[in-house]
Order: structure tokens, then sequence, then C-alpha cells
């Protein structure tokens, strides 16, 4: 049995709300020693708006998105906790940041301070515009990088309705500074040499799920989507009523030979003669009726029965999931995808998108409590006296949401 | 000459699609040598998948697969055949990695699972990325983008509440797959460094989609909290109507918010009484209401430049056209310019992330079987005459 990849790596995450900490939730999922940064009087948006009764240290999403990570707490304007975050960078293989350019650098902590702090770090930052360019200093979240990278106009029930959100922008780039991270590292493992690494996040958005589009654009001059839940090739494809409340299935037919499996099992084996049905384009033709057809043998039924009964005649079919449902899933239960954190007995946390055979089982610890780790790091790792240790009274914090 | 982070990297890429190709590309781009292997004559199915370039169909001009395959190398090799699945082996034997997206019974069946290949090539990390993952009771389930996003519950939450759960118009849960292929294939090369040996990597689109919804699937876990479809509890936050498109208009940071005052001709919107977040979303339709014709009054182009100047997350909603256009994306040089000989000179989106100290390597993607000759003869040491046997018999 190995032991987990990153167990050696030691990250410092500067960076708050979701996708750069989804970036150091991977790093710490796989064995990374992630120590988070915070600052108590602007506490990360996933602690929440409300500051009563410690609900900050409460919050599901901070929970999920900030697990098997240490919490300290810094004031940059505090000459001793510049000191002391200096002395952990140099103990440091990575750190992570997502601020607007230039607003660490104020505080000696820029990407030039930290590799001249220690050439052989791993640096990320992930601003939402990249370091440079007209448009560097502007401020981003999901929402404006979907929006303004011509993703979020592919996805919509047709031309003229209002563009939806797809899921989910940040974790998608999460995961790109994540492979960004491990990309580094294999050069540094390699050569000794550590690196800088500039994250666009609108460019990585764009890379991440859109670049056949804007190659269609440049090649053909125009874009394929918004098709609503069709497919530009594939014919029929569509999220179809089932029995119950809100239930629905969705069916994807990709050649000839599926549609004659689909037509067997919905009982119309005439289906695969019909000179309407012969091909993906006559189909496509022909779409609304089909759906229409599809629709009244599904509507009848049991989304996840119609699944099964589809999946065993060879259909691309999948049940339109809600989350109680995905919580007590069968395929998930199976492999054993949900685990139950030994610091939280009773609830229930996500498990890992990859599994590495012969690695140990997953282990998580919900996010930390603000600065639960201030004594383990300052004193711990840094050898400072107990007196540097950061005290937060209530008077100390204030949240992302307060208003100026 | 500064050497790319992946150069020391050999790829055997078995995979095909979008997921595989989509981990594969980066390795590449990274500059690793990758060497994809495609079936004699049709190649990797994606090669017929449109838009064709010009709307000519052919093999070298799927769109998609201009995009998910540059940087490779082609060889051509029928695994079905005992030959083909021998000469797979040898190919394997000083690779570092193999990536593969069969359903997961595929493999086996050709005899060229994890263990056989391990034994060729204990160092080798081989990658497998399916619908469901290599177990479980969804394992051989057919299943294309659209399946996966509803099993995993992204699109039960994606779309409207009056109308039916939507699919993301890109191909994000193969994208996502592709993603965490990557950066668990490097994580399993690094350990290797320490363990001498490789291992099998198990990536579910299943269970990159569920992490794609982390948030709101927590929050059922943790607090039984169960959203509609739609969008966030947070107020304002998304597209809103203006005099030319849509407007992204998002209270961020939300300490600014009382800026857009500036910007927004109704003054109760900024009064004390929705000063923080959650007032708002207590009144969520009457705050809604006071922004709109706000918003609806200013183009595009103002409410973007006007809020960013009082840092502020505002923007707006680009088509893929104008998009291709930002300035933003001009100074940075973003679009790679790229050579293919049959589809001409064209740009492309170039690295995902600039690295400071190794380069990008922007390339076409390959001919069907272009490298054949090199992998074969060079690489392999097969003789001319051997190589065109193997053609004729349709093993390559």
């Amino acid at each position: 049995m190995n032991g987990l990849p990153l167990e050696s790596l030691r990250v410092v995450d500067l960076s708050h709300a979701w996708a750069a900490p989804h970036c150091t939730r991977l790093l710490a999922d796989y064995g990374a020693e992630v120590i988070k940064v915070e600052y108590p009087r602007r506490l990360c948006i996933l602690r929440g708006a409300r500051r009563d009764e410690g609900l900050y240290d409460r919050q599901p999403a901070w929970g999920q998105v900030n697990r098997n990570k240490l919490s300290v707490t810094i004031d940059l304007g505090r000459p001793a906790d510049r000191d002391a975050l200096r002395d952990l960078i140099r103990l440091a293989d990575v750190v992570v940041m997502n601020s607007r350019p230039g607003s660490l650098d104020r505080h000696g902590f820029g990407p030039a301070d930290l590799e001249r702090l220690k050439p052989d770090l791993v640096i990320l930052s992930m601003p939402a515009f990249g370091t440079t360019g007209p448009w560097s200093s502007f401020a981003g979240y999901g929402a404006i990088f979907e929006a303004m990278s011509g993703i979020q106009s592919l996805t919509a029930y047709d031309t003229e309705s209002k563009p939806a959100r797809i899921k989910e922008i940040d974790t998608l780039n999460g995961v790109v500074g994540a492979c960004a991270v491990m990309t580094a590292l294999v050069h540094r493992a390699e050569t000794g040499r550590g690196q800088h690494i500039d994250l666009s996040q609108l460019e990585a958005a764009t890379h991440a799920t859109a670049g056949e589009h804007m190659l269609e654009m440049v090649m053909n001059g125009r874009h394929t989507l918004p098709l609503g839940n069709r497919h530009p090739h594939f014919a029929p494809q569509g999220c179809y009523r089932c029995a119950g409340e809100d239930r629905w299935i969705a069916i994807t037919v990709r050649s000839d030979e599926e549609w004659r499996r689909l037509a067997a099992a919905l009982g119309q084996p005439g289906w695969a003669a019909d000179p309407r049905f012969t091909s993906a384009a006559e189909r496509r033709r022909h779409h609304d009726e089909i759906d229409r057809l599809i629709e009244a043998w599904t509507s009848t039924r049991d989304h996840r029965e119609a699944m099964h009964t589809l999946q065993d005649a060879g259909v691309a079919a999948g049940a339109v999931l809600d989350l109680e449902e995905i919580a007590r899933d069968r395929h998930l239960d199976e492999r054993r995808y949900f685990t139950e954190p030994q610091a939280a007995p009773g609830t229930r946390y996500m498990g890992m998108p990859i599994r590495l055979a012969g690695s140990v089982p997953p282990v998580v610890t919900p996010g930390p409590r603000l600065g639960e780790h201030n004594t383990r790091v300052r004193s711990g790792l840094l050898g400072r006296p107990d007196n540097e240790i950061p005290v937060i009274g209530p008077d100390d914090i204030g949240l992302a949401y307060d208003p100026e | 000459m500064t050497s790319a982070a992946l150069s020391q990297i050999k790829v055997i890429d078995l995979s095909h699609h979008i997921a595989g190709p989509y981990c594969t590309k980066l390795m590449a781009g990274f500059g690793a040598e990758v060497i994809k292997v495609e079936p004699p004559s049709t190649g990797d199915a994606l090669r017929r998948v449109g838009p064709f370039h010009k709307d000519i169909e052919s093999v070298e001009t799927s769109i998609p697969f201009q995009w998910f395959n540059t940087g490779k190398k082609s060889v051509t090799l029928n695994l079905k055949s005992p030959r083909g699945a021998d000469l797979l082996k040898r190919l394997v034997r000083d690779a570092d990695v193999l990536v593969e997206n069969f359903a997961p019974r595929v493999m086996p069946g050709l005899g060229l699972d994890y263990e056989t290949l391990s034994r060729v090539n204990p160092r080798l990390v081989m990658t497998s990325i399916s619908g469901f993952g290599q177990s479980g009771p969804y394992r051989d389930y057919e299943a294309d983008e659209m399946q996966v996003e509803a099993l995993s519950g992204m699109m039960q939450v994606t779309g409207d509440p009056q109308r039916p759960p939507l699919k993301a118009g890109p191909a994000v849960v193969q994208y996502s797959g592709g993603l965490h292929a990557y950066s668990g294939t490097l994580m399993a090369l690094l350990q290797r460094r320490v363990t001498g040996r490789g291992r099998h990597v198990d990536v579910s689109l299943m269970d990159c989609g569920l992490e794609n919804i982390e948030i709101v699937l927590s929050n059922f876990l943790q607090v039984g909290r169960t959203p509609k479809r739609g969008p966030g509890p947070m107020l304002p936050w998304g597209l809103y109507r203006c005099r030319d498109g849509y407007a992204a208009v998002l209270a961020m940071p939300q300490r600014h918010w009382r800026r857009a005052g500036e910007i927004f001709d109704d003054p109760r919107l900024f009064e004390d009484r929705f000063a923080h977040v959650l007032d708002r979303m207590k009144h969520r339709h009457e705050y809604d209401q006071m922004l709109e014709p706000c918003v609806r009054a200013r183009s595009r182009k103002e409410i973007f430049e006007e809020g960013q100047a009082r840092r502020l997350a505002f923007g707006y909603l680009a088509s893929p056209a104008e998009a291709l256009e930002s300035p933003q994306h001009a100074a940075r040089g973003f679009f790679a310019e790229i050579d293919h000989p049959v589809v001409g000179r064209h740009r492309q989106c170039g690295a995902p992330f600039r690295m400071a100290a190794t380069p990008w390597r922007a390339a076409r993607a390959p001919l069907l079987g272009e490298h054949n000759d090199a992998v074969y003869g060079t690489a392999l040491g097969l003789g001319a005459a051997e190589i065109q046997g193997l053609r004729g018999e349709g093993v390559i």
C-alpha cells in the first residue's frame, strides 16, 4: 500500500473564494499539507455572511472547499506576522494566490518577492484576467468569466432564451490550477527549479470548456450552440419527462444502431425502418415528433427504471438525479464514494475525483476553524514564542460581506 | 534552450473523443512526447464528428479533432489483432504513461489490462477514464456527455425551475475528466520517483461531475439544503438585460456594492436597509424590480467599464466572436497561430496557463498514421518491408 502522492509537499494558500481554494483542496486531498492563510478582518466569502456564534466555522461550503487544510491567521499590517509568513514560505514548496495582481506585492509577497525568497518555489497566481494586459487589474468571479469568455452564450434552451450558467467555472478553473501546479512540480523534480505560473481565469475557462467552439468561430465564422438539450450531430437527444414531480431522463442516440436499439426497447421496432428516421439527419428533421414519441413512453415510467431498461438494451440513457438521490446512489455506494470524517462523525463528505489504485483510502477532515492551527504552525513549525500566537477576539472578525 | 516541463515524459495515447484526448493534448503542449494510437483507416471516432473545416467532411477536417489533438504524433494500430496487441506492448515497454478512455471491459478484453501492462513495464502509469469508473453497477453503462451530466446532478441544478433540466452547451464533464486525469497522472509520476513503480489511475467522469457541484452537494449532505434549478441565492449576481444585450452585474466584492450607486440611477437600491446581502436576498423580487430598469438603461460596455473603474466585478455576455477579439486576449497573445497541411493556417487557444520558465508548444494535430514510419521504423526498429507487411495485413 502506497501513501498519498503529495504527502511530502507543503503548500501555502493565500487564496480566497472558490476556484483557487478548490485547486489547493485537490492538493490537500492527495496528501499535501496545505496551510490556509486567513485575515480575520476580512474572512473568505465561503465563511458566510453572518458572524454570530462562530457560524463562520460551520459553513458547509467552507467545510468542503477547504477540507484537509490547516488554518493560520496573519495580519500583513504587523511586522511580526510578515516575518512569520516569510519564514513559512521558506519552508513551503508551493504558494497559491488569487488576489488582484499587485495587491500582495504591496506587502512584499508578490510573485517576484517570493521567487527571491525561495528560488525553487512553485508560485501559482490565478487572478481573474491574468497578471498582464489591459484588464489585469479588473475583478472577476465565475459568473464574469463565463459571460465574457463567450462560454455562457453556448448554453440556453434556445437562441431566444436567456443563457444559463453551467456547472461550474470555478471548479474547472480550480482543477486547471492543480494541473498547473503539478506540471511545475514535475519540472522541479527533474531540474530542481521552481517557477511562477500566470493563470488567467478567463483563459483557463475558455481553454477548458470551449476550445473547439472558438476554433469553429475561427474556421467557419459561426458557432453551432446553443441547442438546448439537443446535440449538434447525434439525434435524437433530449431530456424527457418521467413519472413523478420534476423527474427526467437524458437520452442520446449516437448511431443508427442505437436508434434500432431504442426503437426495440420502446416496443416500436417499426421505427427502425421508417423512412423519416433512417439517418441522424432525417431524425433531426423530425426531432419534435420523435421527442413526443419518446416522452409518451418515459412519462409513465420511473426515471431510474427507464434508465435501467434502456441501458439493458444498450441505449445511452441517464436518469437526472437530484441531490438526495445522489446521496444514496447505489453505484456511488458500491464504489465507497462518500466518506465519513473521523473529525465529524455522523456527517458525510464527498469522495475523491480520481482513484489511485493501491493508495491509502481517503481521509477527509472538514475545513478548519479560523486560526485552528495557529499554535501548531507558529510555535511548532516556526518556533515562535507563545506571545506571538494571535488571539482572535470577536471584535477582530470581519466578513467579506460587510459593506464599506 | 529551455526544455519543456514534461519533456522527459513519453505517453502512449489510446484515447478517443474528448476526455482522454484533452488530457493528452495538455501533456503534448507542455512537452511530453505523445503517440496517439488510432484504428487503421478510420482513426479516432472524433475524426468523423463535425463541424468540419469549411463543411468539408474528411478524417483531417474535423474541428473538434483539430483542437483536442494538437502536438501529438499519430500511428495506426489494430489492437484487436494479436500482432497489434503485441506491438502495443512493445510501445509500452519504454513509455511512462498510457492513457485510455475505452469502456472498462475493452482493455481487459484485448488482453491489455493494467496487470498485464505493468508486467511489461512496472514503471508505467496507466490512466483509465470512463463514464462511471472501473467498478460498480453503472460500470458498463453507455454514456455520452449528457448522461453523465444527468447522473452526477449537474443537470438537475442547471436551467430554469419551470423548465426541464438543461445540459451544458460545452462538454464540461469530459473536459473536467481530462483535467483530473492530467493532474492525477502527474501525481502518480511524482510518486513513481519515490516508489519506483507506476500505478493505475481510475478516473470516473461521474465523480468529476460531482466535483462540479461540490458546494450544492455539500450543502445537501451537511444541512439537507435542496436548491431549485436556476440562479444561486446571492443578489445581485448574474445577467441582466441591458440596452444592447446582457450585462453581468455582481455585487462583488460585496463591500464595494454601494459604489454602484454612481452607475445605477435609483437611490433606493443603495439604502441602508439593502446594505447587506442578506437583506437584499430577503427582498429579492423587489430588489430585482428596482435594479432591472437601471441596468436596461445602460450599455454592456458602460456597465463593464464603469463598474470595473469602481473595482466592482461587472462584465457582459460576449458572443464567441466578440470573445475571440477581446483586447485582453490580444494583449496576452492567448491565441496561437498553427499551420496545418489540410486546413491551413489558423488560430487556436494557446496555453491554458503561462509558465515563466517552461514553454507551451503550439503545434498542429497529426494526420492519420502520419508517424507510422518514424515510430515503427525508427523507435521500434522495424524494417521497411515489415512495416509494409503490417500495412498489408491491416495491423497498422
